[in-house]
């Protein structure tokens, strides 16, 4: 432990804990614009600085750790000046167009002008007149807006490991970029969004689509209808002042139906779905010996992108099974429009995922046009979902809980931890389960495959068999697991896993890419935590058992990797180049 | 080349610190050859070679003195060792005829002499 | 000369370089035919004999005595007593004074780079002989310590603590770079002892991998400098055919190897975490320190980045002993300073002089004095990271410690002398162009704290701006030296602090009444053609690139001051002095 005084408070803290970090554990904030808890320092802003008595320099706090002894300053005439002074630099090379930015009211940089009570700018503008990137249609880089913290950078190189973003050029013309100064949709990007996730201004932001929405909700001639994520319930409330990982299912129902949805569901159902035929697919391959093991979780469209460019020579071990909310819009389209007498031609189906991949992921093959229409029209991120809940002056903190339309909306509570990473793992293990033994499962929760734990590899026991698994979330942690299975296949040795759940976010949905800003892994946990309680809550929690699934195969589909399960409920991937040219 | 050992290094340092004499040194560092060192350089071989003497022309890196570049030291027994310097071709030439042969020095050039 | 060959030379030299009405030489000349002893005697003319401000000055050889010839009653003297009865005129000697001490350039202009011989012949590689038979890396540790050696960069860190660090980190792998990316306006001390003597670094280098444990070296050099590169090349091929670099050195356990890598021309790459990105093939941005490189450097391992001047110290310190070493110098810095002494000086070029020697001393008694005998105005010290010292601190002695005092830093070795044609918001403005350029752009008090300190100096220079703006520049001035993540942007300000330090008046007069008084800032100039002088020659039209200067045969030529756009062609092509800068 190391001694020390901050503000002369005295300190204990961990050896290697920065100067920053322990400022906090004594209630001292010193604002910083480039540090984030998910990464380590860059030392961009250079706004953390703090004085340590006995050297005349400055140092940066979210770098330098706390030595024996060290007596700091966090506040003091001269800082807070210089502070203030590289705040009035930044904002020199900023575009300062709050009111028509997409961070507005929810910006780092703004906040911060905010707080130092900045009423004028001493310096002359200088911008830098950089073009907007949207050509993934996912997320848009707006590099004349980035102060070069280098978060996205970070997230893309180290953490998500897909060195897509870079930085170019140098000094004052330093930019963010896809590297190589091409598109982003033409870079190895897998739009995972979470670049925007952590970016402290409006550089890089969702693909707004809510103007299409509007659109399409006062259009007479369509037929909306909308699906809600799992990981959207526990994040939505963020925006409105609700507690984090609050469950807001009932009022995102009201509200959506406020907003002119003819029809809402949830793709919790298609959750359920999914783990039915991919449940199917892992006895097929892992009991019958048809198909290729390890069996590779496929529901999170950034990490099929990945595989398709980084690691197309697995496309063999990925599940077929579409993913959830694919599932929910070809039903849409197919059998909801069927039952109730719909032109399909004139549903819009409407996602709100906290993805920005989702987005990609509508129009990625042509199994996404599996109804004879492309299954899902747009994708809303929940961010986008909160502006428009908010444009629509709906009291959302005072809403009724309504419940979900029929029956895709319907769901069990292995389907609601699909939002969290270890979720898609554990709901199908209790339906693999089912199907090896044909019983039920004493104890439901794998708590082994939950939390934040980089990778999770544990071994389940189905009465006598063992079924080994593995876990990750955050790409950067997939290389682990993948090295693995490709030295065991090559070597021809045991398998080191038969299943494996990949979720591009760190955290899984819950910390995906579109959800509220400000994601750190506290909130993570708190998010993951109010899907988990529902599920506890839940009184039917396997998938194979929701009643409204078995109603659909009977009624509709016929059986799970059926003939019209597989042209409706599957996809196939192709290898993908790295680089577009 | 056999590696070497402490005894074979110091004999390279016997064999190679014995004092010469009769020898031409062009400083052929960047400073230098921007004024000009390598013409002078080439001049001085091919003057040395046309008259047929004894005498060895080589190249050194700076001395220091890179206002007075191209810089040619100059040994020649009998004559005080000195440095010239802006030099050029036909100053070159100068050396080889005035100092090398006729063990004159040359007027206006010199920028150091190093004793006899 | 042999000694058959006695024959006397009267070196005859102007160490003020003026026009003069008698020529002393030709005088001597005629003096000795007249005592008939022009045969016996050469007279020669020479350039420079390491002797200034003292006149015309003889020096006969071979007794290698000088005189200062005051008059020609001096030169009479000289031929009657000294060459015909071989007598010393005492009380006429003129003692020189060597300036210069030569320990990192020893070998520069002395042996033949490309030839390790050359080198094993001046001592090279004793040094490393002695240190891998006969002591441990602690004991060079020691010596260094005991030596007081400092970092030669620009920062003045204690070598041996540097190296001590990296020796007591535990790790399998260790390196030792030498940081040869030199790239100070005007400075090219670097590139002239990698050009002139590679293996003096180049041995440093090994003693420093056999004193910290390293068995692995790199030479980071600026990709500008391709004889540079050739030659170490060269030299680390000849040392490692000879065995001193490679497996077992010298026939002992001791292995070390080395390579180069290539700076692609971006001056942060000389600061320490910058280069350790490139070589890793990374952007070269400078990274937050702790973790310092001797403690978690080139990829991750402990790692010491020495300076090219550093480096070549090393040797020599050790085979003439630490004692020698700290013998030289001032109190606080021990040896000696290469400079790159520049500017407005006589002598322009590389000197090396023992630390502690005044300004004064550097530019009258070596740099030959103010081109032009002009007035000196100040010396600028540390390239873009330094500052400017005024005249009235010439007798400053020069060490780290006494240049940080004035508001300068000792720097890499770039000096550069100013005159009064200097404008002191022009030189701060050059330098400071020259950090915004090179500035990498990661931390937001460099990037824009330089660029907008720029904008500020322009105004003052175009006449534009106020004193509020100057306080402005002030303010962000000293954000940025506080705020900013690495050397470059916390010296970048330097140049303007120190300028308005000692030269406020300077920036007053550009602001309040629009004027450079050194005439440097265009847009504060008219030039105007004097009627009294112009002869109507008609050579400023013609230089003129923008027919600002109509032709005006037989009368005045007037320059058009709409048209004008202050180039200065015409000022610099008039040979009556008709052209007027005001």
């Amino acid at each position: 432990m190391i001694k020390a005084k901050i503000n002369n408070i005295d300190v204990q803290v961990k050896k290697g804990s920065t100067i920053l970090d322990a400022a906090k554990l004594i209630n001292v904030h010193i604002p910083t614009l480039c540090k984030h808890p998910d990464l380590h320092a860059t030392a961009g802003c250079g706004i953390c600085i703090v004085k340590i008595k006995g050297t005349n320099k400055m140092m940066r706090s979210c770098c330098t750790p706390l030595d024996e002894g060290m007596d700091i300053i966090t506040h003091d005439q001269e800082l807070q000046q210089t502070r203030k002074t590289v705040i009035e630099l930044i904002l020199s090379n900023h575009p300062n167009d709050c009111l028509q930015c997409g961070r507005n009211n929810n910006c780092e940089l703004q906040k911060l002008a905010g707080d130092f009570g900045i009423r004028e700018f001493p310096f002359k503008q200088h911008l830098r007149n950089l073009p907007e990137d949207g050509s993934t249609g996912t997320i848009s880089l707006v590099p004349e807006k980035c102060i070069l913290c280098g978060r996205c950078v970070q997230v893309c190189q180290d953490l998500q490991d897909v060195w897509a973003l870079s930085f170019l050029e140098r000094g004052l013309n330093t930019r963010i970029s896809a590297a190589g100064d091409i598109n982003l949709a033409d870079s190895p990007c897998i739009k995972c969004g979470q670049c925007s996730a952590h970016c402290p201004t409006g550089a890089i932001v969702e693909f707004d689509q809510t103007h299409q929405v509007w659109q399409s909700l006062y259009n007479p001639d369509k037929y909306c209808v909308v699906q809600i994520a799992p990981a959207v319930r526990v994040a939505i409330g963020e925006a409105f002042g609700f507690s984090e990982g609050a469950n807001l299912t009932g009022k995102l129902y009201s509200a959506l139906r406020m907003l002119g949805f003819k029809a809402v569901f949830d793709t919790t159902f298609g959750a359920d779905l999914t783990i039915v035929e991919e449940a199917s697919e892992f006895v097929e391959r892992f009991v019958h010996k048809k198909g290729a093991l390890p069996l590779i979780t496929s529901c999170c469209p950034s990490w099929v992108d990945y595989m398709e460019r980084f690691y197309p020579d697995m496309i063999e071990y990925f599940s077929t099974a579409k993913s959830p909310h694919e599932m929910v819009g070809v039903l849409s389209k197919t059998y909801y429009a069927q039952k109730n007498k719909i032109d399909p031609a004139k549903i819009q189906m409407i996602s709100v995922m906290p993805c920005t991949a989702k987005k990609y992921e509508v129009s990625r093959s042509e199994q996404m046009f599996a109804s004879g229409y492309q299954d899902i029209d747009i994708v809303l991120t929940t961010r986008e979902l909160a502006r428009m809940i908010k444009q629509a002056g709906i009291d959302f903190a005072n809403l009724p809980d309504e419940s979900a339309d029929h029956i895709l909306g319907d769901y069990t509570g292995a389907g609601v931890i699909f939002g969290a990473t270890g979720g898609v793992m554990e709901a199908a293990l209790r339906t693999a389960y089912h199907y090896v033994t044909n019983k039920k499962l004493a104890k439901l929760e794998f708590n082994n495959v939950r939390g934040l734990e980089g990778v999770k590899e544990t071994e389940i026991d189905i009465e006598g068999t063992i079924v080994k698994i593995a876990v990750a979330h955050g790409i950067g942690n997939v290389e682990y697991v993948l090295k693995k299975v490709e030295k065991a296949i090559a070597e021809k040795t045991e398998l080191p896993y038969h299943f494996i759940e990949v979720m591009a976010c760190p955290g899984g949905c819950v910390g995906g890419g579109g959800q509220p800003y400000g994601v750190t892994d506290k909130l993570r946990i708190k998010r993951a935590q109010g899907l988990y309680q529902e599920d506890a809550d839940t009184k039917i929690r396997s998938s194979h058992e929701n009643p409204f699934v078995c109603k659909l195969y009977a009624e509709f589909l016929g059986k799970p990797l059926g003939e019209k399960s597989h042209k409706l409920l599957h996809t196939r991937y192709t290898p993908k180049p790295m680089y577009k040219k | 080349m056999n590696k070497l050992t402490k005894d074979s290094l110091n004999k390279i340092k016997q064999e190679n610190s014995k004092p010469r004499k009769n020898w031409i040194k062009v400083g052929m560092s960047t400073c230098g050859i921007a004024a000009g060192a390598d013409v002078v350089l080439e001049t001085l071989k091919q003057e040395v070679k046309k008259r047929n003497l004894d005498v060895s022309v080589g190249q050194c890196g700076c001395a220091g003195k890179c206002y007075a570049e191209p810089l040619v030291e100059v040994c020649i027994d009998g004559v005080p060792q000195v440095i010239y310097g802006n030099i050029d071709k036909k100053s070159a030439i100068e050396i080889i005829e005035r100092h090398v042969t006729n063990k004159q020095l040359l007027n206006d050039h010199i920028y150091n002499v190093k004793g006899r | 000369m042999s000694g058959k060959n006695d024959k006397k030379i009267i070196l005859v030299c102007d160490t003020d370089g003026k026009q003069r009405e008698a020529d002393y030489a030709d005088t001597i000349i005629s003096v000795l035919a007249e005592e008939k002893l022009d045969d016996q005697v050469q007279v020669v003319r020479v350039a420079e004999l390491g002797i200034y401000g003292q006149g015309v000055i003889a020096r006969i050889l071979p007794e290698n005595i000088t005189y200062k010839l005051n008059d020609e009653a001096m030169i009479n003297q000289i031929v009657s007593e000294v060459i015909k009865k071989n007598k010393t005129l005492r009380d006429a000697v003129l003692e020189a004074d060597p300036k210069q001490l030569k320990i990192v350039l020893r070998n520069c202009g002395i042996i033949d780079p490309e030839k390790i011989d050359d080198y094993i012949g001046q001592d090279g590689y004793q040094a490393l002989a002695k240190v891998i038979f006969d002591s441990s890396p602690q004991d060079v540790i020691e010596q260094l310590k005991i030596s007081g050696l400092r970092g030669r960069g620009g920062g003045g860190f204690p070598t041996a603590t540097k190296w001590n660090f990296a020796r007591s980190t535990e790790a399998d792998q260790k390196y030792i770079i030498c940081n040869a990316d030199e790239g100070d306006p005007g400075a090219y001390m670097d590139r002239s002892v990698l050009e002139g003597d590679p293996h003096s670094v180049i041995e440093g280098m090994i003693i420093g991998g056999f004193a910290i444990g390293a068995d692995k070296g790199y030479f980071y050099i600026r990709a500008e400098y391709p004889l540079a590169i050739e030659r170490v090349q060269k030299a680390i091929d000849q040392a490692r055919e000879y065995g001193l670099l490679g497996e077992n050195i010298l026939g002992s356990n001791f292995s070390f190897d080395l390579d180069i890598r290539l700076g692609a021309g971006a001056f942060v790459c000389g600061e320490e975490t910058a280069l350790i990105a490139s070589i890793e093939g990374k952007r070269g941005c400078p990274t937050p320190r702790p973790p310092y490189p001797s403690i978690s450097g080139l990829w991750k391992n402990p790692t010491v980045i020495n300076n090219v001047e550093t480096l070549a110290n090393i040797a020599v310190i050790l085979l003439k002993g630490a004692k020698w070493f700290s013998g030289i110098g001032s109190a606080t810095a021990k040896g000696t300073k290469v400079f790159a002494l520049t500017g407005k000086v006589k002598n322009s070029g590389l000197i090396e002089v023992p630390m502690g020697i005044t300004l004064r001393e550097i530019v009258y008694e070596i740099g030959g004095g103010v081109f032009e005998d002009k007035k000196i105005k100040a010396v600028q010290t540390g390239g873009p990271s330094g500052g400017v010292i005024p005249k009235e601190f010439l007798d400053t002695p020069v060490d780290y410690e006494n240049l940080q005092k004035l508001g300068s830093i000792m720097g890499s070795g770039g000096m550069i002398v100013l005159d009064e044609d200097d404008c002191m918001v022009d030189i701060a403005k050059f330098y400071l162009r020259f950090c915004v350029d090179e500035s990498c752009g990661k931390c937001a008090p460099c990037r824009i704290g330089g660029f907008q300190m720029l904008n500020y100096l322009k105004a003052i220079s175009r006449g534009k701006a106020t004193q509020d703006d100057l306080v402005k520049l002030e303010n962000i001035c000293n954000a940025v030296k506080k705020a900013s993540l690495c050397g470059l942007g916390q010296t970048a300000p330097n140049p303007i602090l120190s300028t308005i330090k000692y030269y406020r008046e300077e920036y007053n007069q550009h602001i309040n009444d629009r004027r450079c008084a050194a005439k440097k800032c265009a847009d504060l100039l008219r030039f105007v053609i004097s009627k009294e002088k112009c002869v109507s020659c008609g050579m400023c039209s013609r230089a003129c690139p923008v027919n600002a200067i109509p032709k005006n045969e037989n009368k005045e030529y007037i320059i058009n001051q709409e048209q004008c756009i202050k180039c200065g062609k015409c000022f610099d092509t008039c040979k009556f002095d008709a052209v007027i800068r005001e």
